[in-house]
């Protein structure tokens, strides 16, 4: 019955993580859809020492035939067997400009206003911007027992150039009860990056170096990064649910020494009122 | 300004509109689409599985909390039914489209607070009360290719034995295993009907399976469940 309360509401993270439901089997023609509001602090850009608060729109569907948006993904559940989930996967990866990272997506159209802001000597002044880029890719997930999960996915097309790959590997403890009504999720993984995804996101040119004062600096492919966090789902009612989040991540690898990482660990805490329709 | 503006009154119509829907108190209740999504894994496996049956279970807190007679309600807008519930707090689910799409609420007749849901598979019963040893090898071996279809971490477990539960009340579980015209009676004990029940106080009588594949076992009452034992 654990799996019951594997509710994979999307929590946004900076890096706009890749996010697959576990696969949910319902009657044909039907679907099952959160959506709701809260709010989201989160470091300005990845790697910087300021955070920013923003609302944080959630919205997961997922369709009969196997269709799902969650957070900034989209996706389709191919496998017909309850152990093994894959598929195609679509992400939004958000832009990125002076004021850090840009409007982000968490399921469909959530999008951020910041609305407190601490600029304290911009080390992205004079870089060029990166804009928001649709990757594509797949995703592989293992179900060790009904309550572990392994997750992976490979998305290529981020950065200006459309030429960074990410792969994300995770483990995920899904649904510890802690009361009726009350469940914890742990997750942890690691973000493998080529680097051409490096350069574009952690990166500074020459030109680059010349506008920001920034050192110039090309990174190398690895992992970007590792993470960890928790989900607590509280279900109010039937019908409604409050969703909090909290993830931390550490720049590890050559991105760890960009002049645009003011700080390698970055904390994001997300909170979210959904209405399961 | 504008902006933090329309963020708190979003906020705050949705804390509103959150607290003010009129729903059953916490831990009363148990989504269908969740309940739903449990039951429907044996429904989709395409193995064998003529001689098991999939029940939903109800599982008290509290040991005890459970109160015979009492019934799993189905509210959603349209659907309106009662489960009646065995002694093991099992029912049959039904898996109704309506209901998924109306968000259903699963509901006991009487209230408890603290009541969560599973899936449990069990060996179909004969109304003959007497099994051939080989028939409850091979509904075993199907529990356990479903149970291994829907979780990795049974891959590992073979199939060991049967346990039979009976009811509190009444006579004393009464079960024998005639084998190469002996006839032997198994001792019941006390324990719980399935693993993890809160509830370890039925009759049950472990039958475990030996080299022997030929043989009977006769149920002198009838059980309420043969549990598959995978160890």
């Amino acid at each position: 019955m654990k799996p019951f309360f594997a509710l994979a509401l999307a929590a946004a993270s900076t890096a706009a993580s890749a996010q697959t439901p576990a696969t949910n089997p319902m009657p044909d023609g039907s679907r099952d859809m959160y959506a709701g509001l809260g709010a989201v602090s989160r470091p300005r850009y990845e790697g910087a020492d300021s955070q920013k608060v923003s609302a944080l729109p959630v919205l997961q569907v997922q369709w009969s035939n196997g269709i799902f948006i969650s957070g900034m993904s989209a996706g389709m559940h191919l496998s017909n067997r309850p152990t093994v989930e894959y598929g195609p996967l679509l992400t939004v990866h958000p832009n990125r400009d002076e004021s850090g990272t840009g409007r982000i997506v968490d399921g469909v159209g959530v999008s951020t206003s910041p609305l407190h802001f601490a600029r304290t000597g911009n080390r992205l002044d004079g870089m060029e911007d990166v804009s928001t880029r649709l990757e594509g890719g797949f995703f592989f997930n293992y179900y060790l027992a009904p309550e572990w999960r392994l997750t992976s996915s490979v998305l290529f097309g981020s950065g200006n150039d459309r030429d960074g790959a990410r792969m994300e590997l995770g483990v995920q403890r899904l649904a510890v009860q802690l009361a009726p009504q009350h469940t914890l999720s742990f997750n942890a993984g690691a973000t493998v990056v080529n680097a051409d995804y490096n350069r574009a996101y952690f990166g500074v040119t020459g030109q680059e170096s010349w506008q920001s004062g920034n050192p110039p600096y090309r990174p190398g492919g690895g992992i970007k990064d590792v993470r960890a966090g928790v989900r607590w789902n509280w279900a109010l009612s039937p019908s409604w649910m409050l969703v909090t989040n909290v993830q931390a991540t550490r720049l590890v690898g050559s991105v760890r020494n960009s002049p645009l990482v003011e700080r390698p660990t970055n904390v994001s805490v997300s909170a979210a009122f959904a209405y399961r329709f | 300004m504008m902006r933090r503006a329309h963020l708190t009154a979003c906020v705050t119509l949705l804390l509103t509109a959150g607290m003010a829907v009129a729903q059953p108190r916490a831990g009363e209740w148990v989504n269908y689409r969740d309940a739903y999504r449990a039951m429907v894994l044996f429904d989709k496996y395409g193995g064998p599985k003529n001689l098991l049956h999939n029940h939903l279970q109800v599982l008290a807190r509290d040991k005890g909390a459970l109160q015979p007679g009492a019934q799993l309600l189905m509210k959603g807008k349209t659907v309106q039914t009662g489960l009646a519930l065995d002694p093991l707090g099992r029912a049959v689910l039904p898996l109704l489209k309506a209901a998924y799409d109306e968000n259903a609420v699963l509901t006991l007749s009487r209230p408890l607070v603290g009541f969560t849901v599973r899936p449990r598979v069990s060996l179909a019963l004969r109304a003959d009360g007497s099994y051939e040893v080989a028939d409850l090898r091979a509904a075993c071996e199907q529990a356990l290719g479903f149970a291994r279809y829907a979780d990795n971490s049974a891959r590992g477990r073979q199939c060991t034995g049967v346990r039979l539960v009976f009811p509190k009340e009444g006579e004393a579980p009464g079960v024998r295993v005639r084998a190469g015209g002996a006839e032997q009676a198994l001792a019941p004990a006390r324990g719980a009907a399935f693993a993890g029940d809160a509830d370890d106080d039925f009759p049950v009588v472990t039958y475990r399976f030996g080299a022997q594949p030929a043989g009977q076992i006769v149920t002198y009452n009838a059980p309420l469940a043969i549990v598959p034992l995978f160890e």
